[in-house]
């Protein structure tokens, strides 16, 4: 039994890191209806650059999220100004190839730079737990939980309180709408761009004390990214929360009573099942592009 | 406070077909204009030239008898006091009342005592945006929808207000509440420019009648008389309608 | 936007420079290996080439006509590697003869891809085909009893002696990727191909003439991937080991992509081109640059320099280039001449079919069109709210009724292309509100729509000859503009007066040209009853009498018309039965003369003054 509720919080814990990872990829696809297969790369990437100043400064990882955030927000809108603006036209399979191109890429930049080695971030308690009762609850997964569920909630104040987080869900929601109140999609769509960006660079501080660390790494995260999505309801950011919870105990759980190899599965199984079934997702935010008459 | 409206001339349309062949029109300052028309006539695109959203090709479109509205982009005319409502689809749905109402101000949002004093008067004007600050606006009845538009397009303080049949979809209830909204907007001294499909409602509820077919203006005057007029029936039904 | 070469452009001269370059590319992959015995480096990359070719022309039938983009494609080579790969030991039979059991392998996983995921358009489509890949690998690495797990499977060593090298793997790559290419161009020239095109420029539209979708891409999906499965088998032999990692790979199946889209997505010929480019890229960054990531990050930014400066890729590209500078002279005459519509005989009489159907008892006077109770909401409006008329055979029926009316919906209630919430729909007797859009195509009922959709990138005949006025197995082979089809779609052209636009591109048409040539594309179908959204909208008056002309002569020798039309004076002088819509049903019927005495028309047109208490004068003339 304590096994059982073991799991279950640790798969929280988990899902809450995920559904960091994933708001990015939600966040943009509501606004532009463009799925960034790139961004898990990003995440690593912004893992990559942790580890980088952690190992010359001795910081504590989640504490250079300060400095990751920031830059990988410039890198975000420059990303977007240079390429994605000019993919926004064609159809929805050739901007999921073209960022399909952009995470290959940086899979090689970051093979050249960082070569193909395993790296992890190991700050003073990364091999320390909580005790709480019965329970065991490794502190790297508390602290990376706790500092995603803050980010996550200056992301709703974002959304909710500014000017320029309204902008973002009026674009998402109405197009059409959001043009005769004056708002400018193309700028709208960059600083979202660049927010997504920007969770990915606090997601990968993240990622770096709770996973090893390597280049070839994004595709196991694509996998688990978009399975987060597309349970959640694409282009929804609670629906990303939602997902996230879910998939990260139902991860947990196939791990700890089936095999870990099998664990990942079931993000396939969910992407298969939900998009077949029902394409909406759990929070119903409509794949607007793929209307079929 | 309100504009005059002034065109001339104006041929436009959108993906190349000439939908509006040489319109002219004066709408008067102060008062409610109703445009009616078949379809196809041209009703949707004369608004949406006087907006910017379609660019005009040739003619003038003249604000107060100033600013040339056809050399200005869409946002440009905004910032000019001219707002539109379009037929549907306007709300963010899933956005509160207050937050769509307050998208009207988003233009001048970096003047945030302004939004403030602004809001205070439209939920003055509109009490719906006070009632129901806090609903989503998704949840709202067809008549409570549009109450919430003309407050958002009322943030502005604007002097040409385009609304594109504001009638649609409404029931007998909200027509009443939703026509006597458009006549306070006029008391208030703006410019309303109207198109409506309900002809009978529109051009009684207006100053002034237009009567828009083929891309031309037919007839234009005042809206009791353009109703009464005899062609209007043969505009709509090609040909002469005996009496039943 | 150019024109590709379709049917009708391929009917040139067999000894062009073009066919000449091939002959002898082909003749040195042939004698290569036979010159250069001992070179196996470069005999290994021609090999990785034909591998890559076969995929990426396979690819191309489902992503280049078919327009469904998918990332999974390396999955069929896997599949074909580990039939063969688990075979192999047990059944003491030589690796190539078991290879085309990879193929149906293959084809037995496209087929139930191709009936399950290809429902999903667009965002879904490509994120399905990313898991289901994935999902391939993770079976392949976690199930070690059946696969060999992260082991891989060893395949035994082929038997011939040294000297004859790599020889047979090379021979029979090569030849399934010639054979690959071949089908390729076969399937584009077939009545099978020029659906997966329609299909691809607009899927409804396709269906509303009787492309039998579903059934389409299936097959479509089985042509892609089966000589993929046969290549796989073979190459698995040549590797001598296979692991998962490998054989589902996606970066191969972006490999795919990024050599199909270099050479030319929906050409021929692109695809190998498009592989002999990218297997060298690959050996170039891998080898002769030998720092880690170099090769991913060359790689990446091609396929996003592609994706972004090159989309049509090389081909089209080089084309186009040609294609306009051969326009200096004389080709400016695309001043082609419309002429006046002459008479044509329309076999408007039903079929074999349809009249054993009538024999069944129908009773004379029956409606051939009946809408019962229809009702549709979308939106949170009742687009349809109760409406019920009858359609008479041979008569021209007007359809009219105020903006939001809810006509166009009822058209599209009929066609096919929406579902009612409630409601019964009948033609010739038979109910037809739970049928596909292509067998109401079979029956006889066309539609045409209000913006005029046409198949924007295929010639004007192409365009004419897309139809299927039934499902036919011995069709889909047949050569897609020959014989008998052909000649009717030029008598459909003329009668239509644009008999000189043929290979045009239908994107370049006019919209008056398009209404002309869409109405063309029914006649294809020998309907019974065609429903024109909006003929008139739209165009000059001297075309709207044309048009009107036209429906006239064809409602004289039996083709029953329902007219949706704003543009009253057309409308009421061309038909002979009137119905008129508001609020979602039918407020009135009968003859024009009296519809437009009815006041209860007029009122719904004119609208109800509900906001002030007093009458309305009876002001009407």
């Amino acid at each position: 039994m304590t096994l059982l509720v073991q799991t279950i919080l640790l798969g929280l814990l988990i899902g809450g890191v995920y559904a960091l990872f994933a708001s990015g990829l939600t966040l943009v696809f509501g606004v532009m209806g463009i799925v960034n297969v790139a961004h898990p790369a990003f995440l690593v990437l912004a893992g990559l650059f942790t580890y980088e100043l952690w190992s010359r400064l001795g910081i504590d990882p989640l504490l250079l999220t300060l400095i990751t955030t920031p830059v990988m927000f410039a890198l975000g809108w420059l990303v977007y100004k240079g390429l994605v603006a000019r993919v926004r036209s064609s159809s929805a399979s050739m901007s999921v190839v073209l960022t399909f191109g952009l995470a290959i890429a940086l899979e090689g930049a970051m093979g050249m730079t960082w070569k193909n080695v395993f790296r992890s971030v190991t700050p003073v308690y990364f091999n320390q737990s909580f005790h709480v009762g019965a329970l065991v609850l490794p502190k790297a997964q508390v602290f990376g939980c706790a500092a995603s569920a803050v980010v996550l909630l200056l992301l709703y104040l974002l959304l909710k309180r500014t000017w320029i987080g309204r902008a973002i869900r009026s674009a998402s929601e109405n197009p059409e709408g959001a043009h005769l109140v004056g708002i400018d999609i193309g700028t709208v769509s960059a600083f979202t761009f660049a927010i997504g960006i920007a969770t990915a660079g606090v997601g990968g501080s993240i990622m770096s004390i709770l996973y090893p660390i390597f280049p070839a790494s994004q595709y196991v995260w694509i996998s688990r990214t978009l399975g987060i999505i597309v349970l959640g309801g694409m282009g929804s950011l609670p629906g990303a929360v939602l997902g996230a919870l879910i998939l990260g105990v139902a991860e947990t759980l196939t791990a700890t009573y089936i095999s870990t190899q099998w664990s990942v599965v079931v993000f396939y199984l969910v992407i298969l099942v939900v998009l077949l079934v029902k394409p909406e997702g759990l929070m119903g935010a409509r794949m607007r592009r793929d209307v079929v008459a | 406070m309100g504009a005059a409206l002034e065109m001339l001339g104006v041929v436009s349309g959108y993906g190349g077909a000439r939908v509006l062949q040489g319109v002219d029109l004066a709408v008067q300052s102060g008062a409610i204009t109703c445009v009616v028309g078949p379809n196809g006539a041209g009703k949707s695109t004369l608004l949406k030239t006087v907006s910017g959203v379609c660019r005009a090709v040739e003619g003038s479109i003249r604000l107060g008898g100033e600013v040339t509205l056809s050399k200005l982009s869409p946002s440009e005319i905004l910032a000019r006091g001219v707002v539109q409502v379009p037929q549907q689809n306007a709300l963010f749905p899933s956005l509160t009342v207050r937050e769509n109402v307050l998208m009207g101000a988003y233009i001048i949002r970096k003047r945030p005592a302004l939004v403030r004093q602004r809001l205070r008067e439209v939920e003055d004007l509109i009490p719906i945006v006070r009632d129901r600050a806090g609903d989503r606006a998704g949840n709202l009845s067809g008549g409570q929808r549009r109450a919430v538009e003309f407050a958002r397009s009322l943030m502005l303080d604007p002097s040409l207000v385009l609304l594109d049949e504001p009638s649609l979809g409404l029931d007998r209830k909200s027509l009443k509440q939703v026509w006597g909204l458009i006549a306070d907007m006029r008391d208030r001294g703006r410019t309303i420019l109207l198109v409506e499909q309900n002809v009978r409602l529109g051009l009684g509820g207006a100053d002034y009648g237009v009567v828009l077919e083929g891309g031309r203006v037919r007839l234009q005057g005042l809206a009791r008389e353009v109703l009464e007029h005899p062609e209007i029936a043969d505009l709509y039904l090609g040909g002469t309608v005996r009496d039943a | 936007m150019t024109a590709e070469s379709g049917p009708v452009a391929a009917r040139r001269p067999l000894l062009t420079l073009r066919n000449v370059l091939f002959a002898l590319a082909f003749a040195a992959l042939v004698a290569f290996p036979l010159l250069w015995p001992g070179d196996q480096y470069r005999q290994t990359v021609l090999i990785l080439i034909f591998v890559l070719g076969v995929m990426a022309t396979g690819w191309n039938v489902i992503a280049g006509f078919t327009g469904y983009v998918s990332l999974g494609q390396s999955a069929f080579l896997g599949l074909g590697a580990y039939t063969v790969g688990l075979l192999a030991h047990r059944v003491h039979v030589s690796p190539f003869l078991l290879a085309p059991l990879g193929g149906v392998v293959a084809a037995a996983m496209a087929v139930l891809l191709g009936a399950t995921i290809m429902r999903n358009r667009g965002h879904a489509y490509v994120i399905i085909t990313i898991a289901f890949l994935f999902l391939m690998q993770a079976i392949g690495l976690n199930a070690p009893g059946f696969t060999g797990g992260s082991n891989g499977v060893t395949l035994p060593l082929p038997p011939w002696p040294l000297a004859v090298g790599n020889m047979p793997f090379y021979y029979s790559l090569l030849a399934l990727m010639v054979l690959s290419t071949l089908m390729t161009w076969w399937i584009r020239r077939t009545k099978f191909g020029m659906g997966l095109v329609a299909i691809r420029e607009d899927e409804d539209k396709a269906a509303s003439i009787g492309v039998r979708a579903s059934v389409y891409k299936v097959l479509a999906t089985v042509a892609s991937g089966v000589l993929i499965g046969v290549a796989g088998g073979i190459y698995a032999y040549f590797l001598t080991f296979i692991d998962p990692r490998g054989m589902f790979d996606i970066l191969v199946s972006v490999q795919i992509v990024l050599a199909t889209l270099l050479g030319g997505l929906g050409t021929i010929w692109g695809p190998v081109l498009g592989a002999f480019l990218v297997v060298p890229m690959n050996e170039i960054t891998n080898g002769v640059v030998a720092a880690q990531g170099v090769h991913l990050f060359v790689f990446g930014l091609v396929l996003m320099a592609v994706v972004m400066f090159l989309p049509q890729g090389l081909i089209p590209t080089v084309r186009g280039w040609l294609d306009k500078r051969r326009e200096g002279h004389g080709a400016v005459a695309f001043e082609r001449r419309q002429s006046a519509p002459r008479a044509v005989e329309l076999t408007v009489a039903p079929g074999a079919e349809a009249t054993r159907r009538w024999a069944r008892g129908r009773e004379a006077g029956a409606p051939l069109l009946k809408v019962d109770g229809l009702v549709k909401r979308f939106g949170g409006i009742t687009a349809v709210d109760g409406c019920s008329f009858s359609v008479q055979q041979g008569s021209l029926t007007g359809l009219i009724g105020p903006n939001g009316s809810g006509k166009t919906t009822v058209f599209n209630l009929i066609s096919g292309m929406m579902r009612a919430d409630r409601g019964e729909i009948s033609f010739d007797g038979e109910r037809i509100d739970k049928l596909q859009p292509w067998d109401r195509a079979y029956l006889g009922l066309g539609r045409t729509f209000q913006s005029t959709r046409l198949f924007p990138r295929l010639t004007v005949m192409e365009n004419v000859v897309a139809p299927l006025k039934r499902f036919d197995w011995r069709l889909l082979p047949a050569d897609a503009v020959s014989g008998r089809e052909a000649r009717r779609a030029l008598e459909l052209l003329d009668f239509v007066g644009l008999a000189d636009f043929g290979p045009q591109p239908a994107w370049q048409l006019s919209f008056g040209q398009k209404k002309l040539v869409e109405l063309a594309q029914l006649l294809m179908l020998e309907p019974r009853l065609i429903l024109l959204d909006e003929p008139a909208g739209g165009i000059n008056p001297g075309l709207i009498e044309r048009i009107a002309d036209t429906i006239r002569a064809l409602n004289k020798q039996g083709l029953t018309f329902v007219i949706v039309e704003h543009n009253m004076p057309m409308v009421l002088e061309l038909c002979d039965a009137m119905l008129v819509m508001a609020g979602g049903r039918v407020i009135a019927e009968g003859t024009p003369d009296a519809i437009q005495s009815n006041p209860l028309v007029l009122d719904a047109y004119l609208g109800e003054d509900w906001s002030t208490e007093t009458e309305m004068e009876g002001a009407r003339s």
